[in-house]
């Protein structure tokens, strides 16, 4: 019987030809009913089962339904003695652990098949047997993973290690369990039981340092005999120095493995030598001849790394790359096209002034048959080359023009427009042939956010060229040949030459009148506006309205509006009144948080993160605000739209009872702290939390909303809420003191934590540091495009200057972190990248002060003996705060 | 061995695979009745709490059978719908000498025989396995039925065998009557 059947599905095979060409969900579904059948059909559901994991890896979403009938149906095939079969189980047991329900029903037949004598399946039970598992039944597997983690098979081992591995993730404290298990299986006799025990171990123990600084001289001493394990501790062993620079055993560990016999080490161990910024030379020169040794080798895979490497650590030290220039000048011609990239880029890199062209040429000659990963890597050697050779920017816009015409994708050509802008930023020899070929490039251009780039760009920068009437042909082919959003653009970058070019203006009007009758509403709109502006003919209107917007870009424009169609306030959208509430809060992050985080806010950072951090800096407010009108008591209170929430600061050491942290709120004429607690005695229970303070002159207490109850590592929330009631600035800075955490405390029991019965409690407090409420607090930092016409709108009557003498900081770098730091404003027309060497340097600051005072601020800074010394010039619409500004920094 | 010559003879030599479901509250004996049935060689040493559900196989008579041992703790009780397709017989389990939650596994079974796939077959064989009768405060297999409203089962063939799942006394006995059971309506 069991013979015909199986002849009847052969032919039903033959039939179909491709049996992966016609699958549907419903049929595969339909089909998985038959896995009920008694006695099970192993070699039908083989196949039915194919299908569905085909299918999965296809993509097709299954509902949580329709997973969780399958899940059970596939349960059934456990009867199955079939090994095929078994192991096919297993996998779809695993694909649908995330989606179907109930999927712990599995847990015993796994745990069986990991015991059973069956070694083709019982490392696969234990794959599939981590993705179930999770906190409820973790205690019942607990025994048998402990067990099969120093199973004598290597493949069991090996599997329960890096299923335990896996397991960490959700149940973290468990796992911590099997460390003597794991410390076990580091003896192993097995490379790959080795290294991954080993991970397992590091896993276990990477929050304490300590133990893993003393895991690691423990095995850098015994010795290894897995590369691959040895390989994690020369990782471990980098970490933990770049940490912690003072320790020298690390570096001696790495040092060592210099002269491993297995290459895999040796390499690793240069490669991370090299990445260290600052081992000794020593090393570092043995370091590097591993690399270049590794450049002859006759292996690719060898050659590739250590070409990797090399062009990695060109850029910090092209001196030390330039010893091996004669092998990878021979790489060039390598048959791998990705080592002989990584050749060129390297030389590129540490190539001189002369050489550049005839590797330009090189380059181009087989640039259409590497990948577009490669080409990318390309275009970034071309702009740093840029940067070191200003002069030759000549051949390399030439270079990067062929590039943008040719195929790629759309990272491609970002990067490539990337470069160009920068370039442009860079050197204002190249500003207009740069702009020509951005020109040309939008002619034919798909890429929807690189072409309103280019017409922004356009906008800014081509009325400050020599003939500015060139650009206007281009901007108007597109407003002409493209859909609406470049439309859109190119009426914003036109009205800019209007604004800009006095002998271009009629001509400006007569395009802005065309495009009056244009389909989209958006562009009709902004046709209309600036037009409006432009007819006007006042200087100072063109400032506010078109030179600069409130706005960074117009993508961002863009956004927000969209982001007020999706979420309607009920103002309508008005930029002269509203227009620091809903957008450039956004600025204000993005420009912040690199200063906040103590690194130097570089261009390139700034525009690589603007639009991530916008986003979290804007759900970040709108969680705040949304927790914050929870509560009656702020209703009552109306404090109306958050101007800005502080980054949270901490009021107690980090290894107290309690952990307090303060959120500052900043409202129109309130500013309420938001504590985070944390309570971290298991055996008590606090009730009534609050915080109490004394608060300064200017401000009054309003209200305060309790924490009912704080539970043991539960974080809770207490808040108090001051209103500003002076209208004099320079009372809004100010110190809160004698800050009390006030609460309740009642003993409870600490594994249930439940009350104990008979407590009542008692009053209890608990001091915390005071409270700053500092300038920045009030103040948005947001960039003006354009700062110079900004800064003589503002006039010279409001203006107030001061000089300083700036003596703790020895440089202007350290100086300009500093000031933006201090003062909260935003730095503009990149003035806080100090060219090297230079002795003196002006900084543009601008910013918004409590939502409605601007500021701008021009810093000039010399290097003197004694430190620096800066010039500080302050103009804002209210003269108060321009000298509150200057006694403060006093 | 009478009986087996004369069941192989009824049945032409065909062997005969069913498949049977073993429910019961948790801590009643159902892992360690099926570890009973295993040959020695695949016994396991050690029974404990079975999560979710096991499937075992073995041969009584010429009959193979494929026991899915389903996990009887509270949680997971409501999973046993889901294995109600497609079998041939019920074994359920009962501790006898835990009388206090003999309620529970009242409402258990009676709605287990309720669900619509069960109801549906009306001649499906249940086995009860009055299991632990050595304890010594076990209630007699006749209270059980009693307790358990057996009687009031019209047409469904059922069987009470008190039975010790260590010794593995009363088990060869009970499912016996399920292998009758099973061969008759086969024919």
């Amino acid at each position: 019987m069991y013979h015909k059947r199986d002849k009847k599905d052969d032919e039903d095979l033959a039939i179909a030809g491709n049996i992966f060409a016609k699958i549907t969900k419903t049929s595969a579904l339909q089909d998985a009913r038959s896995f009920n059948e008694t006695p099970v059909n192993a070699r039908k559901c083989t196949l039915i089962l194919t299908k569905i994991l085909y299918l999965m890896n296809q993509g097709e979403t299954f509902t949580t339904q329709e997973a969780t009938d399958l899940f059970f149906n596939i349960t059934k095939l456990f009867q199955s003695k079939d090994t095929t079969l078994r192991r096919l189980v297993y996998i779809g047991i695993k694909e649908l652990s995330k989606i179907a329900e109930n999927v712990y029903v599995v847990t015993s037949s796994l745990t069986t098949d990991m015991n059973a004598k069956d070694d083709l399946c019982r490392p696969q039970a234990l794959r599939a047997l981590c993705h179930i598992t999770d906190g409820t039944t973790f205690q019942g597997i607990e025994r048998y993973m402990k067990q099969a983690i120093v199973d004598k098979n290597p493949a069991v081992a090996s599997a329960a290690l890096v299923s335990a591995h896996h397991m960490a993730k959700n149940i973290p404290e468990g796992v911590k369990r099997w460390v003597n298990e794991a410390q076990e299986s580091v003896n192993s006799d097995n490379v790959m039981v080795q290294y991954h025990a080993l991970g397992l171990l590091y896993h276990i123990k990477k929050t304490d340092r300590l133990a893993v600084s003393k895991f690691l001289a423990k095995y850098a001493q015994t010795g290894l005999k897995s590369p691959y394990a040895i390989l994690m501790l020369l990782r471990i062993a980098a970490h933990l120095y770049s940490q912690d620079k003072q320790n020298g055993p690390y570096l001696s560990f790495i040092d060592k493995c210099l002269d491993h016999k297995s290459d895999l080490v040796c390499y690793e161990a240069a490669s991370l030598l090299l990445k260290i910024n600052c081992s000794t030379p020593i090393n570092t020169a043995a370091a590097f001849a591993v690399c270049q040794s590794g450049l002859s080798s006759s292996r690719p895979v060898v050659r590739f790394a250590a070409i990797r490497t090399l062009n990695q650590v060109a850029m910090l030290r092209p001196t030390l790359v330039e010893y091996c220039n004669v092998e990878l000048e021979h790489l060039i011609t390598d048959s791998n096209r990705s080592i002989a990239t990584l050749a060129i880029t390297t030389l590129l890199k540490t190539g001189q002034e002369a050489s550049v062209e005839r590797l330009i040429k090189q380059i181009s000659s087989f640039m259409n048959e590497i990948s577009d990963e490669f080409k990318i890597v390309v275009v970034t050697a071309t702009r740093k080359l840029c940067q070191k050779f200003p002069r030759k920017h000549a051949v390399m816009m030439n270079f990067l023009e062929t590039m943008l015409r040719d195929d790629g994708g759309s990272e491609f050509k970002k990067a490539i427009v990337d470069t160009i802008l920068h370039i442009i930023e860079d050197n204002p020899d190249a500003k207009e042939a740069g702009l020509a070929h951005l020109c040309e490039f939008i002619e034919d251009c798909e890429h929807t956010n690189l072409m309103i780039r280019i017409l922004h760009l356009l906008g800014k920068e081509g009325p400050k060229t020599s003939r500015p009437a060139r650009y206007i042909r281009y901007i108007y082919n597109r407003l002409i040949l493209e859909s609406a959003p470049f439309q859109a653009a190119a009426v914003s970058s036109l009205a800019k030459f209007g604004a800009h070019c006095e002998d271009l203006l009629p001509n400006v009007i007569v395009l802005l009148r065309r495009s009056l009758l244009e389909m989209d509403d958006e562009v009709r709109d902004r046709a209309t506006f600036y037009l409006n502006v432009l007819l006007t003919k006042q200087k100072s209107l063109y400032n506010q309205f078109i030179l600069n917007p409130l706005q960074v870009s117009i993508v961002d424009l863009e956004k927000s509006l969209q982001q007020y169609i999706l979420d309607p306030k009920d103002t309508p959208f008005d930029l002269k009144t509203v227009p620091l509430a809903t957008h450039p809060q956004n600025n204000d992050e993005s420009a912040k948080k690199p200063t906040v985080n103590g690194m130097k806010p570089s261009s390139e950072t700034v525009r690589v993160t603007k639009t991530a951090p916008n986003e979290v800096a804007e759900t970040r407010r709108a969680i705040y605000e949304e927790q914050l009108a929870y509560f009656p008591e702020f209703e009552e209170a109306k404090l109306g739209p958050l101007i800005k929430s502080s980054q949270p600061v901490e009021l107690t050491e980090s290894e107290t009872e309690y952990v307090v942290k303060c959120i500052k709120h900043v409202f129109k004429r309130h500013v309420v702290f938001q504590f985070d607690c944390i309570n971290t005695c298991n055996d008590q229970i606090l009730e009534n939390v609050r915080v109490s303070m004394q608060v300064p002159e200017g401000y009054r207490k309003v209200c305060t909303v309790e924490c009912p109850v704080l539970l043991y590592d539960a974080p809770g929330t207490t808040y108090s809420c001051v209103e500003i009631v002076s209208d004099n600035v320079s009372l809004y800075v100010g110190t809160f003191e004698n800050l009390l955490l006030k609460y309740i405390v009642k003993d409870c029991d600490p594994n249930t934590g439940k009350v104990l019965d008979d407590e009542v409690g008692y009053d209890d407090e608990y001091a915390l540091e005071d409270i700053e409420i500092v300038w920045s607090d009030f103040v948005q930092a947001i960039i003006k495009p354009d700062f110079v016409s900004a800064w003589e709108e503002l006039g010279p009557n409001t203006e107030v200057a001061e000089t300083f003498a700036l003596q703790s900081f020895k440089t202007i770098d350290e100086a300009i972190k500093n000031i933006i730091y201090f003062m909260g404003l935003a730095p503009c027309e990149r003035s806080d990248v100090v060219p090297e060497g230079k002795m003196s340097h002006s900084l543009y600051l601008s910013g918004v002060f409590h939502e409605e005072d601007e500021i701008l601020a021009v810093a000039k800074l010399a290097v003197t003996n004694e430190g620096v010394t800066m010039k500080l010039s302050i103009r804002s619409n209210n003269l108060d705060i321009s000298n509150f500004i200057v006694s403060i920094i006093a | 061995m009478s009986l087996f010559s004369r069941l192989l003879s009824y049945l032409g030599l065909k062997k005969k695979e069913v498949n049977i479901l073993v429910v019961g509250l948790d801590n009643s004996g159902k892992t360690t009745i099926l570890n009973n049935f295993k040959k020695d060689e695949d016994k396991s040493q050690e029974i404990v709490a079975t999560i979710g559900f096991n499937v075992e196989s073995f041969h009584v008579n010429n009959l193979t059978f494929s026991a899915f041992d389903m996990s009887g703790q509270g949680r997971y009780r409501n999973l046993w719908e889901h294995y109600f397709k497609g079998i041939h017989a019920i074994v359920f389990v009962i501790d006898s000498s835990d009388s206090l939650r003999l309620v529970v596994a009242k409402d258990e079974l009676d709605l287990m025989l309720k669900h619509d796939e069960i109801a549906s077959k009306p001649n499906l064989p249940l086995l009860i396995f009055a299991n632990k009768m050595d304890l010594r405060d076990a209630l007699s297999s006749v209270r059980i039925s009693q307790a358990l409203g057996l009687e009031s089962l019209q047409e469904r063939p059922w069987h009470i065998q008190a039975s010790n799942a260590i010794t593995g006394q009363g088990l060869q006995e009970g499912i016996q009557w399920l292998t009758e059971q099973l061969i008759n309506q086969k024919k």
